[in-house]
């Protein structure tokens, strides 16, 4: 335990909803109270809980990554652990100096110059005026700022201001470095400045607690990760043991929402005269169609796949009109459009229904969400059914990366 | 109370900083720059000499004088109380990003115009100069009477810049008390003015109104300050400064969830 640096217990935050329900609070109100003796009001429903009963610990000298979306409480732990908030219920531990990159350039005042801020914000970020002093050249070459330094801030151009903001912060020289996703300030040749100012960090084993989007940082950069959602504890560790279980997540409620839409689409469909068309996503003559798209794994319906495992594509095909020699097409594509496998069936036989299918026996891409694209067309200028973008899967690999997992082996023979 | 000080003393760097950066940034991008420190009070002066001394003629002599031997201490603690008020409310960006002791902010605010004070000094000791009156060994007394009302304007400021933070009423309800607080100070005036039955109580219940007199007596009558109404404004005002201390304690955990 001596070799954690940080470390929660039981932690729990709730912040005061109070502005609902005439809650303001008034100097007269206080007073009455006041006069009354009575207790302030601690109903539960006026309160919002940001974290639940979370325990964890960040080892010294190790970079620990957070991961969780939007409103799920990393922010609320950042400022529990910098000290700017204090939690409701459960403990805190710091054993080190702090230097926080909540914000960048914390007290900056427009009207000086970068030279006069630095200072000020340096000493903000816990740094003596020697410090500063002694380092102030080397902020003003890290920020690149040239003779910009001494001019006012506020004729900085905003990446200027986050490159001079990182370059204080980063030279505070603290115990722990508590970074919430600012990696990506200024250009890419300072985006790699900043990377490798961290990774100095932590080769000096330093301890840095990073909160993050880019699973991919993560996975890389951390040597801890825990992921929160609704302000629990979801799963802390190994980071890609973490990252997978939060990929798996946040792929399955894609899934869900994607799934959900497409069936708000379908209501209305009427068979016989085709699903009205939907600019972009689904178009044709709807002379034919196809309905009851799944995608299946080898035990049913599935979303997310391993690269090895079998991928089937399944729908049902009826005709309404006269068509000519129908064919399926199936594109499977990236999300940034890259289609990676294309195959278009026979022609498919006379009658007015019919179930297709195609298998992958082994499906054979690396990591990431995809789409299965189809065009069911005939000899027509005009295809009767095309859909794109409708169905989704996603692909959750437990080693390596890439688009492509083709079956490979690994061999190292002395010689 | 010890805690938050010895807080202070360990930020003293930023404290002075920020108080050095107010100075610069008070006047930066005018004309006269620097030269508003004294402009402000001389120009402050002449309307009031315009109209307690010419238009509603009053009998103090070297009237304008006076005035200002009273109306600089006075601006010094009207001037942090308002400024102070929201000198937290309105940190949002420092208090929500970054540890740090929330006191130096209000304190910031009370260096930032002492030191405008006694900037200011030199003009009202020139300006005495002209009408004959020097500073003499009275002056002795005037670094106390400067620490007591330090204290009491520390305190005061302490308290409505915590309070604010909740009651943002507080801001505009204390520009209103400042205003007749002014009033019932004797600047414009001699506390002899004062019905006979009030000033007993006048004297008591306004610690600023025996901070004004002790300057006054010591720049402009040459006489020591009242030592026993002085020890009992400088004992009220450590003890406010304790209570400002504990109520400021009690209520920083909910400045960064407040602003």
């Amino acid at each position: 335990m001596g070799d954690d640096i940080i470390v929660l217990r039981g932690v729990s935050k709730s912040f005061r909803k109070s502005t609902i329900r005439r809650e303001h609070t008034t100097l007269k109100t206080e007073l009455v109270r006041w006069l009354k003796r009575q207790k302030r009001p601690e109903l539960p429903s006026t309160s919002i809980q940001a974290l639940k009963d979370v325990s964890l610990s960040v080892p010294r000298g190790k970079t620990f990554g957070l991961v969780g979306r939007n409103g799920s409480g990393k922010s609320t732990l950042l400022k529990l652990v910098t000290g700017i908030y204090a939690p409701t219920a459960g403990r805190v531990e710091v054993h080190g100096r702090i230097s926080a990159l909540l914000e960048l350039g914390a007290g900056f005042h427009p009207d000086f110059s970068g030279r006069e801020n630095i200072l000020v914000n340096g000493i903000i970020l816990g740094m003596s005026r020697r410090e500063i002093r002694d380092r102030m050249e080397a902020i003003i070459d890290f920020s690149e700022l040239g003779d910009f330094i001494d001019e006012p801030v506020r004729t900085y151009s905003s990446g200027m201001f986050a490159r001079l903001a990182f370059a204080v912060a980063t030279h505070v020289d603290p115990e722990i470095l508590i970074i919430d996703e600012i990696l990506s300030v200024g250009d890419e040749h300072f985006n790699r400045k900043s990377t490798a100012k961290m990774e100095e960090f932590r080769r000096a084993e330093k301890t840095t607690l990073l909160v993050t989007h880019d699973l991919a940082t993560l996975q890389r950069r951390c040597d801890v990760a825990a992921w929160l959602d609704a302000g629990v504890l979801q799963a802390s560790g190994d980071p890609t043991q973490v990252v997978a279980a939060y990929r798996a997540a946040v792929a399955e409620s894609e899934m869900a929402a994607v799934e959900q839409h497409v069936a708000r689409e379908r209501a209305p469909v009427q068979p016989r005269s085709g699903p009205p068309a939907e600019p972009g996503r689904r178009w044709g003559s709807f002379e034919a169609e196809l309905s009851e798209v799944q995608i299946r794994g080898a035990d049913g319906p599935q979303h997310v796949f391993s690269p090895d495992g079998v991928f089937r594509v399944q729908a049902r095909y009826a005709r309404y009109g006269t068509v000519a020699r129908p064919r399926v097409e199936v594109t499977i594509r990236t999300e940034g459009n890259g289609a990676l496998v294309w195959s278009g069936s026979e022609e498919l036989p006379g009658g007015d229904q019919s179930v297709v299918r195609l298998e992958l026996p082994r499906l054979g891409l690396g990591d990431g969400n995809y789409w299965v694209d189809f065009t069911l067309s005939g000899e027509g200028p005009e295809p009767y059914d095309v859909q794109r973008g409708l169905h989704g899967f996603a692909v959750r690999s437990e080693s390596g990366g890439g688009l492509l997992a083709p079956v490979h082996r690994w061999s190292v023979e002395p010689g | 109370m010890i805690r938050s000080f010895r807080e202070l003393w360990q930020y003293r760097a930023l404290l002075w900083n920020l108080t050095e950066r107010e100075l610069k940034a008070r006047y930066r991008g005018s004309g006269l720059g620097f030269l508003w420190t004294f402009v402000n009070p001389l120009l402050l002066m002449a309307v009031y000499g315009l109209v307690f001394g010419i238009i509603q003629r009053s009998n103090i002599p070297h009237y304008t004088y006076f005035i200002f031997v009273g109306l600089l201490p006075w601006l010094w603690f009207s001037t942090s109380v308002q400024t102070g008020a929201s000198a937290i409310s309105d940190r949002r960006d420092l208090l929500t990003k970054v540890r740090f002791p929330a006191q130096v902010l209000p304190t910031t605010v009370v260096a930032t115009n002492l030191v405008n004070y006694l900037l200011s000094l030199p003009l009202m000791v020139g300006l005495g100069g002209l009408v004959g009156i020097w500073p003499d060994v009275h002056a002795l007394a005037f670094p106390l009477v400067l620490a007591v009302q330090l204290v009491f304007t520390l305190a005061v400021t302490l308290i409505v810049s915590a309070l604010n933070v909740r009651f943002r009423d507080l801001q505009h309800i204390v520009a209103n008390v400042m205003t007749l607080w002014f009033f019932v100070t004797p600047v414009l005036y001699i506390p002899n003015a004062v019905p006979e039955v009030y000033r007993r109580l006048y004297l008591i219940a306004n610690p600023m109104a025996v901070i004004i007199t002790s300057y006054q007596g010591i720049f402009y009558e040459h006489r020591w300050p009242h030592p026993r109404g002085l020890a009992i404004v400088a004992l009220g005002s450590v003890l406010l400064l304790a209570i400002a201390a504990r109520v400021f304690e009690s209520r920083r955990e909910e400045f960064a969830e407040l602003i």
